[in-house]
């Protein structure tokens, strides 16, 4: 008998259960397909120097732990509380007054319980009460403390394996505890004893190796803005020139390494290198720092660091003034909150170079980035189309309904939230936002953040999307919305498949990429096609 | 009686009053000894970017950039329970979530009697009466009734102490009736909840159906409060019973979630202004660590770059 495949189910069921303390104590082992991550490969883990490199396959009993393992989580434990006081305030204060409880996508799609922010949190709490409390001590499991067993790190690597570190309960939490902030620390004590998912290392090795998360060299990147031109050049006929490691420019380019091929980000793609020949912008990309996002950042400190420190290099060793970012969720977390924070003396260094960010076509000086002087491709756009400097036929984008989606990273981690909308409200014609409850810091995860877009979690994706997708659904119903925008690289590759699964005539794409189907270029050939080939004019029925 | 009057009375209280103060003073340099390696404020509003952007008044402290507007966010979450305030339920099989005020409300109706009680307490240790505590006790008891069976025949209703009771009573019965919070509440999250609800039970009985003489409670209060405490002490049971409540609320205050009422002020998440690229934030704990560099990475794909050289760094449409 062939397995079933949830793709496949004709019901989907959301089974809601309803335990007790006692019950969220125990460690839940079960490896459900579709819910459980692959082990970290062999060569990745020995060529990021992690420790006790080793194979192992969560399937199976043994995990081979090293020796010490428990000694070595315990002190790992009292290491990052002193190191992190957002640890040691959210393992103290917590009431589980359950204001998280029903914010997580997960525990909505799933119901399982332990998919609550706040329980997700207790499956760290309940160990650290046991270790590091006089309550936990004394009163064990009544304290609501448990014992660290090799069951309890089945269970970490299960649940903080289906966190995408969105912040959506955080928003709603009396006092701010963020699961995101927990679970990074759980998979940093996760990493402590050499267990590490296979999706988020295979990406951060590459990153580290080749400069980017695909593991394209050099020349996969060249050969990547090779075909950008010559597919720009088929459409608009304009010939554009793209700069890659061009010393001396004003400005360097960073976007995530999902938009040189991967489909839709490809369009956001062209859509960047358009917009910057056509305002004639001095920039260089570069092959070393291909890479906007950090997997390393989903795994542990030092590799995110390792990751971190390729831009502000490159920033140097190319001597631009300034940096501008592409589209993406994750890694504007780490641009906004981290990179300059991570970064010792490579910033010193970098700082002999750049200046405070100045757009050189309007002279706005970008004051909120004055000291990591790292611009976000929205608020540069936001800013050159305020000042009416890109020719606009909005015309371009009627066949179009469009909702934007607001990725969790950059509306909570950062509060990017006008700018994607004053960009799309200035080129598009029919612009509907999602309910309240689905946009800006309530907005939804796409269901794959944080190194979840794995294959193998797609069941807990699809379901951890659903709110997504049932939001999107609504727009659809009421305004006929059939493009959803999303500043997100991960966002580009997630909601296809989810609007897909969940049945919605609906396509997907960056937002940058309808700035460029309504910009008209100067000596652009007769356009009745937008840039993905769909005609203009007549209302666009998405294929299901 | 005056044993038990002494221990319960004073012995307890001093005890308790010691673990409290230690306790929490403790914890707090706890905290405040952790390092903050990064600035993760969690921004619910629109960030301040383009100076013309739209950013509504309350996006200024819900994503504040400045410190006073960080301070703003932190007084409006302690004092009004903003993040709260937000809080929506989501509904199946809808689809939807919906606007849900009930937790907020009762949550803020319960800290605020707490507060306006414990403010009413004073009349018991100081003398004279600070203007603020007779203001605020005249106000809290503006319904008079008159009952005939009870000793002083006119009597203030304090709203406060009524509605803390029924506040800790939703706070009780969400824990026990909703199946989400039955889930996941710990025996202790019901300790804190008896202990409290002990208090105020004494505290109403006391007031409404079995009066103390209340001079000698004020006797022993100031005397607590000037380690004077009175020696001959004949206590009434239900006030002793209220003290013991009170005493085992505090002591076992540093070690339970109530800390969250110091701990709020410590959050990363709510403390800090969203600025952090104009404002570089430091970690105290940095440390290098070693990843590819150019020369390494030259290296690497020598081939590929000398050939992007001989491209003039540039890429262009291929001829067709």
């Amino acid at each position: 008998m062939s397995e079933q495949k949830f793709e496949d189910l004709e019901k989907f069921e959301i089974r809601q259960q309803f335990g007790n303390w006692r019950e969220l104590l125990k460690p839940t082992t079960e490896m459900r397909k579709g819910y459980y991550s692959y082990a970290a490969l062999l060569r990745d883990q020995e060529y990021l120097n992690l420790p006790y490199p080793r194979e192992w396959n969560t399937l199976d009993e043994d995990w081979k732990l090293p020796p010490n393992w428990k000694e070595i989580i315990i002190n790992k434990m009292d290491e990052l509380r002193r190191k992190y006081r957002s640890f040691q305030v959210f393992m103290d204060i917590c009431v589980r007054c359950g204001a998280c409880a029903d914010k997580c996508h997960y525990y909505i799609g799933t119901g399982d319980p332990k998919n609550m922010p706040v329980v997700r949190a207790e499956l760290l709490r309940s160990i650290y009460r046991k270790y590091f409390t006089k309550s936990g001590k004394v009163f064990g499991e009544y304290a609501g403390a448990r014992e660290l067993t090799e069951d309890v790190i089945k269970e970490w690597f299960l649940y903080y394996f289906q966190c995408s570190e969105c912040r959506r309960c955080s928003v709603f939490c009396p006092y701010g505890i963020d699961t995101a902030e927990i679970t990074m620390l759980a998979r940093e004590l996760l990493a402590s004893i050499g267990i590490s998912q296979r999706f988020t290392l295979i990406s951060a090795a590459a990153c580290v190796r080749t400069g980017n998360h695909l593991g394209l060299n050099p020349g996969g990147v060249v050969n990547s803005i090779q075909y950008a031109v010559d597919d720009i050049k088929e459409i608009t006929g304009v010939d554009i020139e793209v700069p890659v490691n061009k010393k001396g420019a004003e400005i360097l380019f960073v976007t995530p390494s999902g938009d040189y091929f991967a489909q839709p980000h490809w369009f956001t793609f062209m859509g960047y290198l358009m917009i910057f020949h056509e305002l004639g912008l001095d920039y260089t990309m570069s092959t070393y720092a291909a890479e906007g996002g950090n997997f390393g950042f989903f795994h542990s400190f030092e590799v995110a660091k390792k990751i971190n420190q390729k831009i502000y290099k490159e920033a140097k060793r190319l001597g631009v003034k300034w940096i501008l970012g592409g589209e993406c969720g994750h890694m504007w977390r780490i641009k906004h909150q981290y990179m300059a924070t991570y970064a010792d003396d490579t910033y010193d260094d970098a700082l002999k170079v750049l200046e405070e960010p100045v757009n050189p076509i309007t002279g706005t000086v970008f004051e909120n980035a004055s000291s990591t002087k790292m611009v976000h491709i929205l608020e540069f756009l936001a800013d050159i189309l305020k000042h009416k400097k890109l020719k606009i036929d909005k015309s371009r984008n009627d066949h179009l309904r469009v909702t934007h989606h607001d990725s969790c990273n950059i509306a909570r981690g950062m509060g990017l939230l006008e700018e994607p909308r004053f960009v799309l409200k200035s080129v598009c014609n029919y612009y509907y936002d999602m309910p309240d409850h689905a946009i800006r810091e309530k907005s939804y995860c796409c269901g794959s953040g944080a190194g979840l877009l794995a294959d193998e979690l797609f069941e807990l994706r699809m379901r951890g999307g659903m709110p997504r997708a049932m939001a999107v659904k609504y727009v659809h119903e009421k305004y006929g919305v059939n493009h959803v925008t999303a500043a997100c690289a991960i966002d580009r590759a997630a909601i296809p498949t989810l609007l897909q699964y969940w049945k919605l005539p609906v396509q997907m794409g960056g937002v940058t990429e309808l700035v460029a189907n309504a910009m008209v270029m100067k000596g652009e050939s007769e356009r009745d096609t937008d840039l993905r080939g769909n005609p203009l004019g007549e209302y666009l029925e998405v294929e299901v | 009686m005056s044993f038990l009057g002494t221990l319960v009375g004073v012995v307890i209280p001093y005890v308790a009053a010691f673990i409290f103060v230690v306790g929490v003073l403790y914890r707090v340099f706890q905290w405040s000894k952790c390092a903050v390696p990064f600035n993760i404020t969690t921004t619910s509003g629109q960030q301040y970017s383009l100076p013309w952007l739209n950013r509504t008044f309350m996006d200024r402290f819900d994503s504040p950039y400045t410190g006073w507007e960080t301070a703003v966010r932190m007084l409006m979450e302690v004092f009004l329970f903003r993040s709260l305030w937000k809080n929506v339920r989501y509904e199946l099989p809808g689809q939807t979530a919906v606007s849900t005020k009930w937790l907020w409300l009762f949550g803020l109706m319960f800290h605020w009697s707490l507060l306006t009680v414990l403010i009413r307490h004073f009349r018991f240790f100081l003398e004279p009466v600070p203007w603020f505590v007779t203001a605020i006790t005249r106000l809290d008891g503006f319904i008079e009734v008159h009952l005939s069976w009870f000793q002083p025949h006119v009597v203030n209703i304090m709203v406060t102490g009524l509605l803390l009771l029924i506040a800790l009573l939703y706070l009780l019965i969400r824990r026990i009736a909703f199946p989400k919070e039955r889930t996941f509440s710990l025996p202790s999250d019901y300790i804190a909840l008896f202990l409290l609800l002990g208090v105020v039970v004494t505290g109403l009985l006391m007031r409404y159906v079995i009066p103390v003489n209340v001079t000698e409670v004020k006797m022993l209060a100031q005397g607590l409060l000037a380690f004077n405490p009175p020696s001959n002490l004949d206590l009434h049971w239900l006030f002793m019973l209220h003290l013991l409540f009170v005493s085992t609320l505090l002591a076992y205050f540093p070690f339970s979630k109530l800390m969250h009422s110091a701990g709020i002020f410590f959050s990363p998440t709510r403390n800090m202004p969203n600025n952090p690229r104009a404002k570089r934030h430091i970690n105290p704990w940095n440390y290098p660590v070693k990843g590819v560099d150019w020369d390494e990475f030259y290296e690497n794909f020598k081939d590929d770059l000398d050939e992007l050289e001989n491209m003039g760094y540039v890429v262009k449409p291929e001829e067709v």
